[in-house]
């Protein structure tokens, strides 16, 4: 009776723990959101750091970013041509092959990248300035940490999240037509035709605001869990851990209910 | 200069750049910088078709069914849209069939015989035929079934076939033996050389023949053969014949005095003696005649003229 009770209890407290987190989190992207509103907000200062931010998630790592897709892309382009062609379906290959890798894949190993890099260092690092007293004294010296801090990242990885998915995804049409067709421009009415078909604005909506969500998850998970941190130095790792697990979760959540809207 | 604030600015420069151009190429492709061109399909019944179902010509979709509803009179009016660029192909001798293929999705098919004819006007309404694959399937699944029935009777154990086969597979077996195709045709290997044999007599046979015939064209026809005796024979039988005729000639003049004689008996009896030896010499000679004749040519004949 005693273990049932105990079972019952520890299950109240994870689903207790899990609202706080979501409720935390939701709280801090209204804050976030109203911040964001504010004239006061959008001044030289802020925009700076924004800039820093996003030279640090996506500039700083857009050749090795590139070089990856190109390979993966490459990679898929070719094994997608050539089951097509075993089973004869050659025609339906340009179809796939954008769905596959623009639509699905690019996005998803996009925001797992800024998520292992930058993810993770934003975690650390806000889970230290918490350990480290830091914010407060930032608040104390009439430094908003929201709006200088948090702001950015979150604004940073939204940004990035987005222009490499899409730098990425051009990179993958470039590939699909030069794998399909070859150097020339004989395919370029089909291939127009095919990418006429396939990006409505419903996908182009949806694909956007999959990666803005891909973004937000990527950096706004992790300033949660790191602001969550006890302040004790040894929890650092543990809040880390954490940030990760659920933004991996987030993500794969995202990508979940996008493909049940798109295709279900 | 801010080499952190050149970096990020180039990248987000060169990203709108690309955007913008992808968007203009996507619009571009999605026909926003077009016409739209409408065109009205009428149809007996709209099974298969729904908003998105492609429009193709030549294996190429050129449009897409937009809406489709019923009209006042019960008939299905189905709505469909093409790019300008695409409406060329739509003529006024153009025919729309519904394709429903057994493996994916139905779609209008667009076949225009005459590029040369003139171009449906907007807004036009055309007939929407019907080719239904799988309607045909249960009437080809029941000839099938039959031939299948047929083949099956045959081929079935101890039938026609096998029996041939079995028979086939002996005389085959037959023929790889001594004496070959003749004796698969023959049956036996006896009889096979039976008839190896008469071919052989028949050889010798026509050996003898050879040299009989040449015997027998010596004999009849070299140089007093024969033939040349014949035709010598008949030379004489024709003096003969001739002979004869005179000797005949006289006997009937002699008949024409013993008339003549007769008739003046009385003037003498020293005259009928003589007529008498007259008549026998004529008749002896005839006689004579005729054996000769008889000597030459074999006349199975009393060699004998009978006087009266």
């Amino acid at each position: 009776m005693n273990f049932l009770a105990a079972s019952i209890e520890s299950l109240g407290a994870k689903v207790v723990g899990w609202f706080t987190v979501g409720y935390g989190m939701f709280a801090f992207l209204a804050q976030a959101g109203l911040l964001l509103l504010e004239p006061a907000t959008w001044n030289r200062a802020t925009f700076d750091v924004v800039v820093k931010q996003i030279y640090f998630t996506a500039v700083q790592i857009l050749h090795v970013f590139l070089g990856y897709a190109l390979v993966i892309s490459w990679l898929i382009i070719t094994i997608i041509l050539s089951t097509a062609r075993d089973f004869g379906l050659t025609e339906f290959a340009s179809e796939m092959t954008i769905r596959v890798l623009v639509l699905e894949l690019l996005p998803f190993l996009t925001a797992l990248f800024v998520a292992l890099r930058s993810g993770s260092a934003i975690n650390t690092e806000v889970a230290l300035m918490q350990v480290n007293n830091e914010l407060d004294a930032l608040a104390h010296c009439k430094v908003p940490p929201m709006q200088f801090e948090f702001l950015p990242r979150l604004i940073g990885g939204v940004v990035s999240v987005v222009t490499l998915a899409g730098l990425a995804g051009l990179l993958a049409l470039l590939m699909g037509y030069l794998a399909i067709y070859g150097m020339n421009v004989a395919g370029f009415e089909p291939y127009t035709r095919t990418i006429a078909k396939i990006f409505d604005f419903r996908i182009m909506a949806g694909l956007i605001a999959k990666c803005a969500l891909f973004g937000l998850a990527v950096t706004l998970i992790p300033v949660t869990a790191g602001l969550e941190t006890p302040k004790k130095l040894f929890m650092v790792p543990v809040s880390v851990l954490r940030g990760m697990m659920r933004v991996f979760f987030a993500i794969v959540a995202i990508e979940v209910v996008s493909l049940a809207l798109k295709y279900i | 200069m801010n080499k952190l604030h050149f970096k990020v600015g180039l990248f987000a420069a060169a990203s709108l750049v690309l955007a913008a151009v992808f968007i203009a190429y996507l619009l571009h492709a999605r026909g926003f910088f077009e016409k739209t061109f409408h065109l009205q399909l009428a149809a007996t019944s709209a099974d298969g078709v729904a908003p998105g179902v492609p429009v193709v010509f030549s294996g190429i979709e050129i449009g897409r069914v937009t809406t489709l509803g019923l009209n006042e009179n019960g008939g299905i009016i189905i709505h469909t849209e093409f790019l300008g660029r695409n409406a060329k192909w739509l003529k006024e001798n153009s025919t729309f069939t519904l394709d429903k293929p057994i493996v994916g999705g139905a779609k209008i098919r667009v076949d225009s015989p005459d590029l040369r004819a003139p171009a449906l006007p907007d807004n036009a309404t055309m007939l929407l035929l019907t080719s239904d694959i799988s309607k045909e399937i249960p009437a080809l699944v029941e000839r099938v079934k039959a031939i299948l029935a047929n083949v099956e009777y045959l081929t079935r154990k101890d039938g026609e076939i096998n029996a041939t086969l079995a028979s086939v597979k002996t005389v085959t077996g037959r023929m790889t033996g001594e004496y070959g195709v003749l004796e698969g045709v023959l049956g036996s290997p006896e009889k096979a050389r039976a008839v190896t044999d008469s071919l052989d007599k028949t050889r010798a046979l026509i050996t003898k023949l050879d040299a009989l015939t040449a015997k027998t064209d010596q004999w009849l026809f070299a140089q007093d053969g024969m033939a040349e005796q014949t035709k010598a024979s008949l030379a004489q039988v024709r003096l003969m014949l001739n002979d004869a005729q005179s000797s005949l000639k006289k006997a009937d003049a002699v008949m024409a005095n013993a008339v003549e004689i007769s008739a003046n008996v009385k003037d003498g009896t020293q005259d009928i003696a003589k007529l008498r030896a007259e008549i026998d010499d004529a008749v002896r000679k005839a006689n004579g005649l005729i054996n000769e004749i008889n000597k030459k040519w074999p006349f199975a004949r009393e060699p004998e003229v009978k006087l009266p």
